[in-house]
């Protein structure tokens, strides 16, 4: 067994990977998705999330003073976030792999996360960097003054 | 004579024993892990799930809202525990503990009231998942009671602060609104919002 903090890091790592499917699965953003089938990512997603914490709950005693070895409010914030991003980086990078023929040449490039429903991550980023830094005094303006 | 607070802790804490299946869910839910992470994926899908786009930015902020909210309930229950140390229920009652001894006050509850300000923080803006947020925070509270480490009183306070920390966060991000929009653009422009 590996350390409760490694325990409870890898059983977050996997629940956001599953969580983040099922709610993009639920938002229609396509472009993030492993699978073909919304309805499959869903399931596939929610059950993934629920395996990252039933492994964790069963490998071991967890209701742990943070003394004794659990982990104490502000370390879990910690490693849960660093978790939590760790998997959404990894659900960008994949997720563009996998939809790599998703290049939805007609999104508009301001549109924020509506543009992953035909693009995957890397090509939607890609059109709104070069959109911004093509235009960023006029969009500056528009989104922060205006 | 005992007060009604630990009368109805004794009652629901001398359920302990009686189903060991009730038993070792309550342990399930009043773990510090469980609970605080499922909230934490209410936040992922209230963030990502909402397919109208205006929607979705108020239900964005509602989520930043509710993070807010968990910080300040923490930060208001930490500055009441400087001036009012209530011992746990284990320290002056003969409880039946399901849990391990945490050594700080029992009132109000930390762990009621930041789950609280992320569940009200939620309903404010959804309420299919806030009512479900809810839940999973009442849950968490009502475990901790059956587990032997809180009094009632100490969960409803921490669910009072919370409700009141949200309150007041909601009205002032009304005020900050264009700073909440800003963040989000700029999360927009990296298509993470």
């Amino acid at each position: 067994m590996l350390s409760f903090t490694a325990d409870y890091c890898i059983a977050v790592f996997i629940s956001t990977m599953g969580v983040l499917q099922f709610a993009f699965s639920l938002g229609g953003l396509k472009g993030l998705l492993f699978l073909k089938s919304p309805l499959a990512a869903r399931a596939v997603g929610l059950a993934v999330g629920i395996l990252g914490f039933s492994m964790f709950f069963a490998t071991g005693a967890r209701n742990i003073n943070d003394y004794e070895g659990g982990l104490d409010a502000p370390d879990q914030a910690l490693y849960f976030s660093l978790s939590a991003i760790a998997a959404f980086a990894l659900t960008l990078l994949l997720s563009s792999l996998v939809n790599y023929g998703m290049r939805g040449a007609d999104s508009d490039p301001d549109s924020g996360i509506d543009g992953l429903r035909d693009s995957n991550y890397a090509t939607a980023l890609a059109s709104s960097i070069t959109y911004w830094r093509g235009n960023w005094r006029t969009l500056t303006k528009r989104y922060f003054f205006g | 004579m005992a007060n009604p607070d630990e009368t109805l802790f004794l009652w629901i804490n001398g359920f302990v024993g009686a189903a060991p299946i009730v038993d070792a869910a309550a342990e399930l839910a009043a773990s510090d892990y469980l609970a605080p992470a499922i909230l934490a994926f209410a936040l992922i899908v209230v963030w990502f799930a909402e397919r109208d786009a205006e929607l979705r930015v108020r239900q964005q902020v509602g989520a930043l809202v509710a993070l807010s909210s968990m910080g300040i309930s923490g930060l208001v229950v930490f500055i009441l525990n400087m001036f009012y140390f209530r011992p746990r229920p284990f320290v002056e009652l003969d409880v039946n503990l399901l849990f391990y001894e945490p050594t700080d006050s029992s009132f109000p509850a930390n762990s009621a009231a930041a789950a609280f300000g992320i569940a009200f923080g939620i309903w404010g803006v959804n309420r299919r998942i806030g009512w479900f947020a809810i839940g999973v925070a009442g849950s968490y509270g009502l475990a901790r009671v059956y587990a032997g480490v809180h009094y009632p009183l100490d969960i409803l306070a921490g669910a009072g602060i919370a409700a009141m920390v949200t309150f007041g966060v909601f009205r002032i991000s009304r005020l900050a609104m264009p700073v909440l929009v800003g963040v989000i653009r700029c999360l927009r422009v990296l298509r993470l919002a």
